[in-house]
């Protein structure tokens, strides 16, 4: 009886169970059927696979509404909830997916460094593995178009702009004193080692209203989120030592990386120009922590430590013994961010950063000391309201606080300095009309407590891709910056310097190569100008400096079509000219050449385990003012030139030899002239020329990575 | 009593079909992948997940075939459209069963199929997630075969990059073989270890 029951149940069940039929066909934006689409009801076993034509046809016991999904590599995932009966002959487009590899980007003046960015003009690799480089990101990014080569200084002179005009910021927070210090005639280098970061977007221009206080550009570094495996790091150079461990533990990781460098041994073995009383010696420390929560958000925490000095006395055709120059800098630099999804598809992120910066300097006698705090909070939300429009906004809130004290020899000491403060608001919108065409437009407000000033910069951005491997881009953007610390700490009655940029782009790429030709145009006002030799108290400043810079930037890489070979060339014409500082006229300035260009390759030697690698840079001259002659910035020098090459061995997996040598060939280059203050007997002005410390710099590395599994390596640390 | 009946009787005949059609299903989805019909198999793994929210295995599987068939693929665009949503599905998998070696060792899968794409450019930061996913995956299942081949391999394919002998790792695999050989699983549809691929393996170690 029970089962005669149970037997009468599931017939009934079965035959209560009416099939209803599905069909359509399932094709792109411009009709072209879709093969291989998936199609089925939500949370059901009902579904099929669309045939050849696009058309698919399956049948559904289920009853009443239900969600249809039709899915697609590279297009959105389409829904439609309705009564099942309704569901028949249905003509279902796909939209193109905007996050896919071909869509559109919004490119216009920036490069990214970036593993998985869409297209890759730099791969993190090479910022360490770049011959000249010498593991500091600052020289890879010398090497694409837009920059100029002051290789006496170090810093990014990008498109016609001051190093001050560029900013950098780490995880999104701004770092204020990203150069470690050096004397005259001697490259700075980046503070933080390369290897802490994932990513590095590098903006020459037009770039997001999310980054302001940077009239030429701005330099943007992400940490790593997560690291990979426990490790112990040492490195013997010749330059110093290096220790650096990881410890993970559950959701936590943690870094550490300390170096200790000193140039005694080095300059005793090669003797540069100059006669050091105290040769260069610096110790830095570093530390990372990361915490990720249950629901994904991220902090992080990064402190960076770092102390140097040196005295010094280079030759100067002024002073007869030299002039001498000492310095002992101490730095702190703490940034703490955190990112989190709220939910409802938006999301925050929000950080924090505060440096000290406190050095002393020794001028021939004099005696100068310095001390600046600075902190920078910043809170942005993004909203994504469609997979095609988003909206970012934010706000944040800088401080400054510098004190400087000059004590001449024999003299009183005198206080000077500033407090700043500054307010951003901004807001952005990301929108993509289609595969191929995409837009961002936002608008910066910023207000300055120090200047009582409110300035507005608008931001646009367009980019169309007009063929499978190419697009256009165009951008528009205006820029303001406050007067640099060294003309504010002796007056504050100034307005912010501007400029904007207008931008065009053209991009052609592939597998493995790309191809970009940038046009742009710069006007600057509003650029301060004072009337002495350097500004000090008794300067009159005024904010009436103007100037322009117009250029073309060419940029061309390949990879693999040589076997094992990658390379990349860069060029730029620069034609600019400022009326600024105390320029009695328009002129270019002695930073700016015209003419820059770069070839770097590498290629990996099977046999050898090796990658060798070499790097040829040329600038054409740079301007200068020969008394002798009437005129201002009235003579060239001759042409810069540098050839450097390395070498890296990789004797095991985590053993690596390193071999580079920075300008091999020893080109004696020429940054400009030093003229003597007063002219000799018969009227003339004796000159000498401003050159390099050294003309070549050797450096040999080992480096030892144990970890567990015995298969890493520093490579990516070069 | 009649209304206990029938609730009995409607319980049953409902946990019955559900049963049968993720059997049903599954059998399917295995059949199509032995045609060689491998879209229409991942998609069904997919429509399965979608339907079996507790249960790793289908989106596991859909993950699976995505990867493999993205090995060879010369244009990047369709990689990473097939890798991001075998990323995707694998996330799925791990929400639902975390720590699951045999997810692990199909994240690292994953990751090699970027590096054969491009090694220069995904080789320095993936290989250092492979051999941690690796030590992982060993870590909770020292006895895995598949663990225990895929570790070997992997470090087989270092080993040969850097000239050294592959020798350590060939009694890897031939104790993964063996313990492959005595695997046995009670949950359906469970990863099974491929036997003819763990011998050619083994021999290209000893080759």
């Amino acid at each position: 009886m029970r089962h005669l029951l149970f037997f009468l149940f599931a017939i009934l069940q079965f035959s209560t169970v009416g099939q209803t039929t599905i069909n359509g066909i399932v094709t792109d934006s411009k009709n072209n059927p879709i093969v291989g689409a998936n199609i089925y009801l939500d949370g059901t076993y009902d579904g099929t696979t669309t045939n050849d034509e696009g058309k698919f046809s399956f049948s559904t016991s289920q009853k009443g509404v239900q969600s249809l999904i039709v899915s697609y590599l590279s297009y959105e995932t389409f829904t439609k909830t309705a009564e099942v009966s309704s569901l028949k002959n249905l003509i279902i487009k796909l939209k193109d997916d905007i996050n896919s590899l071909d869509a559109v980007v919004i490119n216009a003046g920036t490069f990214e460094a970036n593993e998985k960015a869409k297209v890759t003009v730099l791969k993190p690799l090479d910022i360490v593995t770049t011959a000249s480089a010498a593991g500091d990101f600052l020289g890879a990014l010398q090497t694409l178009p837009g920059t100029s080569a002051v290789a006496e200084d170090g810093r990014l002179f990008v498109r016609g702009g001051e190093a001050e005009e560029t900013q950098i910021f780490i995880d999104g927070i701004r770092v204020f004193t990203p150069y470690t210090p050096t004397a005259n005639n001697i490259p700075t280098r980046g503070r933080y080692s390369p290897f802490l970061f994932k990513g590095i977007t590098f903006s020459t221009g037009g770039y997001s209203a999310e980054y302001g206080q940077a009239l030429s550009s701005v330099l943007l570094l992400n940490t790593i989120d997560e690291p990979d495996q426990e490790k112990t790091e040492v490195s013997f150079m010749t330059v110093g030592l290096g220790v650096g461990n990881t410890q993970i533990w559950g959701k936590n990781s943690l870094s550490i990386n300390t170096s200790y460098v000193n140039l005694a041994p080095y300059l005793a073995a090669f003797p540069d120009r100059n006669s050091w009383s105290k040769p260069f010696q610096s110790g830095s420390g570093e530390l990372i922590y990361r915490h990720t929560f249950q629901d994904d958000s991220i902090l992080k925490i990064y402190g960076a430590f770092s102390y140097s000095d040196f005295d010094v006395i280079q030759e100067d055709i002024n002073f007869v013994d030299g002039f001498r120059f000492g310095l002992q800098n101490r730095n702190l630099y703490f940034n703490t961010s955190y990112k989190n999804n709220l939910g409802n598809n938006w999301k925050i992120e929000t950080g924090l950063s505060f440096t000290n910066d406190n050095s002393t300097l020794k001028i021939i006698d004099d005696l100068v000391r310095n001390n600046e705090n600075s902190l920078h909070f910043k809170l942005k939300m993004r909203k994504q309201i469609t997979n095609r429009f988003k909206f970012t906004l934010g706000s944040e809130y800088f401080i400054t606080n510098f004190d400087e004290n000059y004590t001449p020899i024999n003299n009183q000491k005198i206080d000077y300095g500033f407090n700043n403060q500054l307010l951003a608001t901004f807001v952005e919108t990301d929108v993509f009309f289609s595969k191929n065409l995409a837009a961002k437009i936002g608008i910066r407000a910023e207000n300055s407590h120090l200047l009582n000033e409110f300035t507005l910069s608008p931001r646009a951005s367009i980019s169309y891709k007009s063929g499978k491997n190419s697009q256009f881009s165009l951008a528009y953007g205006q820029f303001y910056q406050q007067p640099k610390n060294e003309y504010l700490k002796f007056n504050q009655e100034f307005s912010s310097e501007n400029t904007s940029h207008l931008i065009a782009n053209f991009q052609y790429s592939q597998q493995n190569e790309i191809f970009r030709i940038e046009a742009y145009f710069k006007d600057y006002r509003n650029l301060v100008k004072f009337d002495t030799e350097m500004p000090n108290f008794n300067s009159d400043f005024n904010n009436d400096g103007v100037g322009f810079a117009k250029g073309i930037d060419v940029f061309w890489r390949q990879n693999q079509k040589i076997k094992n070979t990658d390379y990349w060339i860069s060029y730029s014409f620069l034609d600019t000219e400022r009326d600024y500082r105390n320029y009695p006229m328009a002129a270019r300035p002695n930073f700016a050449s015209k003419h820059n260009f770069s070839i770097v390759a590498k290629h990996w030697i099977e046999n050898l385990k090796s990658q060798v690698g070499f790097t040829y840079s040329f600038a054409s001259g740079r301007s200068y003012t020969n008394p002798n002659e009437t005129g201002f910035l009235n003579n060239e020098t001759k042409n810069y030139n540098s050839l450097s090459l390395n070498w890296a061995y990789l004797i095991d997996q985590q053993k690596i030899l390193y071999f580079s040598v920075n300008n091999a060939l020893g080109t004696r280059n020429i940054f400009g002239y030093n003229y003597k203050n007063t002219p000799d007997l018969n009227g003339f002005y004796d000159r000498q020329a401003i050159i390099p410390n050294a003309d070549s710099f050797f450096f040999v590395g080992f480096f030892w990575t144990i970890s567990d599994d015995k298969k890493s390596n520093q490579l990516n640390n070069l | 009593m009649k209304k206990v009946f029938l609730f009995i009787g409607l319980f049953f005949a409902l946990n019955a079909t559900s049963q049968s059609n993720y059997e049903k299903g599954m059998q399917q989805a295995f059949a199509l992948w032995d045609e060689g019909k491998l879209t229409e198999a991942s998609q069904l793994f997919e429509r399965i997940a979608a339907a079996e929210k507790e249960n790793w295995l289908p989106p596991f599987y859909a993950a699976y075939i995505e990867i493999l068939g993205s090995f060879g693929i010369k244009d990047e665009t369709i990689l990473n459209a097939k890798l991001t949503k075998a990323q995707k599905l694998l996330d799925d998998a791990t929400s639902i069963s975390e720590n699951n070696p045999e997810i692990i060792i199909t994240q690292a899968l994953l990751n090699t199929a970027y590096i054969a794409f491009d090694g220069q450019r995904y080789g320095m930061t993936m290989s250092g997630k492979n051999s941690q996913l690796y030590a992982k995956a060993l870590q909770i299942a020292p006895k895995n075969p598949r663990v225990i081949l895929g570790n070997a391999e992997w470090n087989m394919g270092a080993a040969k990059f850097f000239g050294q002998s592959t020798k350590p790792f060939c009694d890897e695999i031939k104790r993964a073989i063996e313990i492959g050989k005595e695997e046995k699983n009670d949950i359906p549809f469970y990863p099974r270890f491929q036997l003819k691929r763990a011998e050619d393996v083994l021999k290209k170690c000893e080759g």
